[in-house]
C-alpha cells in the first residue's frame, strides 16, 4: 500500500525532486550570502584566536573545555540522525525513512565535518592537527591507545568515513536520473561523475542492494558506538557528574533526539520552500515527531536517574554538584536544558501538535537549543565545581570569540547544506519510487 | 573548441534487440520466455529494482558480503595489531596498566572493523557492478533511469528477427534492433 498521493507516479517523481537542482532563485541567494557572512565572521573570531592564543576564548581555570567541546559534542550528536534514519530504520523496514533519509544523510556528513572542527580549534594550535592521526613521532612513541580522545579519533573518522561512503552510494541511482535529465553542461559532467556511469542495469542493482544492506549493517552498530566513544571522553575521567557508567546509553538517546529534532527543522522549510508536500507528507512528520518524543522520555529518564544515583549513591561530591546544577552559578542553563528536552517535548503526546508543521518548527529548536545546553551543562558544570573547593568562585564566562566561532560553526553547516540541496538530489527518487505500487498490466 | 580525432573515443558498436517494457508483469514474460528460448545473457535496465524480475533472471545473493567480512576481519585484526605493536615497540608502563591491556584497544580494533568493513563493502560494490562505468554494455536510453524497462538480448541476424517478435509479443511499446 502506497503512503503517497495516489496521483504520484515515477514520472512526477523524477519532475518534482529534481526540479529542486534548477538554478537557485533571489531568495536562495540572499539565504546564501547572509550564511556566507556569519561564516566571515567566525572566521575573523578563529583567526583572532589563532593569532593572539587561547586566552581569546573565555576558558578560565579549571573550566579549560567549554564552548569548543560543547559545539563538537552538539554536533556529532546531530550527526546521528542520518544513520539512524538510513541504516536502522532501513534494518527495521520502517519505509517512511525513504521519503526522509537523504536529507538526514546529508545532514550527518555536514554534522561530523563541523563536529571535527572543534576538537582542532581547542587544541589552540590547530595546524598540529594532524598530531591526532596514529602516528609515531620521531622518537617512536605512538599516541596512548588507551585515552579516550585517541579512541575519539578513531571514531569520528570513522564515522565520517563510513557515512559519506553510505550518502555517495545512496545519491548513484539519484545522480543517474539527474544526468539523463540535465540540460547544463557542467552539471551534467558533474552528475555523471557523481553516477560513476550507472545505467540500472540487474547486476548493478544486485550490487548496490547487496552492500547497501551490509553497510546499513555496519553502520548502525557504529552509530551506537560513536557517541558512546564521546560519552566516555567524560566517564572515564573521575569528576563529579562525569564519572557515570549511564553515559553512552544516554549519550545516544540525546544524539538522536537531537539529530531527529534538526531534521524536523530542515524538512519543514524544505517541504514548503520546494512545494514537495506530497513527498514529504505530514504522516511522515508525525513520524519523525513520534521518534524525537521517544528519545526524549529515554533523555528524561536518564536525567532523573542521574539525580537519583547522586542522591542515593554513596558520593557526597556528586549529590553537591547536582545540587549546584540547578541551583548554582548556572542554574538557569539546567532548567533551560530540562524544560526544552523533557517538559516542553510532552506536547508531542498530542496528535494535532504532531501534525502543525509551525508548532513542531518552534518546538525542535526549542529541542536543539536545549541540547546545546544540555552538553553546557555537562561539560561546564561539571568542570567548574571541582573536588578542591579553592577554584568554586571561579566561573566561565562566554567570550566574543566563541560566540562568533559557534555561530560561524552553524554557518559552515549550512553553507554545505543549501549548497546540497541545490547540487544534489534531496530525496531518493530511486527509493521513493519503491513506495509505488508495481507497474503491472494485470492488476492484481 | 573541437577535440583532436584521436581523443574521440569510437562510438561503441552494439548486437542485439533492446525492447522497452512500461509494465512489470510484461517484462517478466519476456524475460522468462527469452531464458526458455536460450538466451542466458540478457541485461535488464530499471528505474527500481523489482523482484519479480530478479526472480525471472534468477540472480543469486551479491557477493559483496564476503567482501565486506574480508575487510572487518582485516580491520579487527589491524586494530587490535596497531595497538599491541605501539605499546611492545616502545613498552612504558602508562598508569600501572598492562602493556597489552586489551579491553581499551577494543574501541580501536571495533572501529577499525567498522571503518574497512565499509571501505571494502564500497570497493566490492564498485567492482562487482562494474563501476564506475564508462561505455554500457547495450545501448542506454535516458527513460530507464524514470520509468520504462528495458530487456538486452544480445544476439544477431535471423535471431534479431525472432527476438524481436518474442519481445513485442509480450507487450514490449518499443523494439530497437542493432545488427
Amino acid at each position: 500500500m502506497s503512503e503517497h498521493d495516489p496521483k504520484l507516479t515515477y514520472k512526477s517523481i523524477n519532475a518534482d525532486v529534481l526540479r529542486m537542482l534548477e538554478a537557485p532563485g533571489p531568495v536562495w541567494y540572499a539565504v546564501f550570502a547572509f550564511d556566507l557572512l556569519v561564516l566571515l565572521i567566525g572566521g575573523i573570531a578563529l583567526r583572532n584566536q589563532i593569532v593572539l592564543g587561547l586566552g581569546n576564548a573565555g576558558y578560565t581555570r579549571p573550566v579549560m573545555w567549554a564552548a569548543y567541546i560543547t559545539n563538537f559534542v552538539f554536533w556529532v550528536g546531530i550527526a546521528h540522525c542520518g544513520t539512524l534514519v538510513s541504516a536502522i530504520l532501513f534494518l527495521f523496514r520502517s519505509h517512511f525513512r525513504r521519503a526522509v533519509y537523504r536529507v538526514a544523510e546529508a545532514m550527518t556528513v555536514f554534522g561530523v565535518l563541523t563536529a571535527g572542527l572543534f576538537p582542532i580549534l581547542h587544541t589552540g594550535r590547530p595546524w598540529f592537527g594532524y598530531w591526532l592521526v596514529p602516528y609515531p613521532n620521531q622518537r617512536q612513541i605512538w599516541p596512548n591507545f588507551r585515552s579516550p580522545l585517541e579512541w575519539d579519533v578513531f571514531a569520528v573518522t570513522t564515522y565520517l568515513t563510513v557515512s559519506s561512503i553510505f550518502f555517495i552510494v545512496g545519491i548513484i541511482p539519484d545522480a543517474a536520473a539527474a544526468r539523463d535529465r540535465e540540460t547544463n553542461k557542467l552539471k551534467k559532467i558533474l552528475y555523471t561523475v557523481a553516477s560513476f556511469g550507472w545505467t540500472g542495469g540487474n547486476n548493478q542493482w544486485k550490487h548496490f542492494y547487496g552492500a547497501y544492506l551490509y553497510f546499513a549493517a555496519i553502520a548502525t552498530p557504529l552509530v551506537l558506538s560513536v557517541h558512546s566513544v564521546v560519552s566516555w571522553d567524560f566517564a572515564m575521567a573521575q569528576n563529579p557528574g562525569w564519572h557515570s557508567t549511564i553515559f553512552a546509553p544516554y549519550f545516544v538517546a540525546g544524539a538522536i533526539f537531537s539529530g531527529v529534532a534538526l531534521v524536523i527543522n530542515l524538512l519543514v522549510v524544505i517541504r514548503k520552500a520546494f512545494k514537495l508536500e506530497h513527498i514529504v507528507t505530514i504522516d511522515h512528520m508525525e513520524k519523525l515527531s513520534k521518534l524525537v518524543l521517544l528519545t526524549s522520555t529515554i533523555v528524561g529518564y536518564s536525567y532523573l536517574t542521574e539525580f537519583f544515583c547522586a542522591w542515593y549513591g554513596p558520593s557526597k561530591y556528586e549529590r553537591d554538584l547536582f545540587v549546584q546544577r540547578f541551583f548554582g552559578h548556572f542554574w538557569w542553563a539546567s532548567w533551560i536544558m530540562f524544560s526544552c528536552n523533557v517538559i516542553f517535548p510532552l506536547v508531542l503526546w498530542f496528535k494535532p501538535i504532531r501534525r502543525n508543521m509551525t508548532v513542531l518548527f518552534v518546538l525542535m529548536l526549542f529541542v536543539n537549543v536545549g541540547m546545546w545546553f544540555e552538553r553546557f551543562v555537562i561539560i561546564v558544570t561539571s568542570l567548574a565545581r571541582p573536588f578542591e573547593p579553592y577554584s568554586w568562585g571561579v566561573n566561565y564566562k562566554m567570550s566574543w570569540t566563541e560566540a562568533a566561532i559557534t555561530a560561524g560553526a552553524f554557518a559552515w553547516f549550512f553553507m554545505f547544506f543549501l549548497l546540497f540541496v541545490k547540487l544534489l538530489p534531496a530525496f531518493s527518487v530511486a527509493e521513493i519510487k519503491e513506495t509505488l505500487p508495481v507497474p503491472k498490466r494485470v492488476k492484481t | 573548441m573541437k577535440l583532436p580525432a584521436f581523443l574521440i573515443p569510437p562510438k561503441p558498436v552494439y548486437h542485439g534487440v533492446m525492447g522497452v517494457f512500461t509494465y512489470v508483469d510484461d517484462a517478466t514474460g519476456a524475460v522468462t520466455a527469452l531464458r526458455g528460448s536460450g538466451h542466458r545473457n540478457l541485461s535488464i535496465f530499471s528505474p527500481v529494482p523489482f523482484h519479480d524480475l530478479e526472480k525471472a533472471i534468477e540472480q543469486g545473493p551479491s557477493l559483496v558480503r564476503w567482501v565486506t567480512f574480508v575487510g572487518g576481519v582485516t580491520g579487527i585484526t589491524g586494530g587490535f595489531a596497531l595497538c599491541i605493536y605501539s605499546v611492545m615497540s616502545w613498552p612504558l608502563v602508562v598508569g600501572g596498566k598492562e602493556l597489552i591491556s586489551l579491553p581499551p584497544f577494543v574501541v580501536i580494533g571495533y572501529e577499525s572493523m567498522i571503518l574497512l568493513a565499509g571501505i571494502f563493502n564500497l570497493l566490492g560494490m564498485l567492482a562487482l557492478g562494474r563501476l564506475p562505468q564508462v561505455k554500457s554494455k547495450a545501448p542506454y536510453d535516458p527513460r530507464f533511469s524514470e520509468d520504462k524497462i528495458g530487456i538486452w538480448v544480445p544476439c544477431a541476424g535471423t535471431e534479431a528477427t525472432r527476438v524481436e517478435q518474442m519481445l513485442r509479443g509480450h507487450g514490449a511499446e518499443e523494439v530497437q534492433v542493432y545488427a
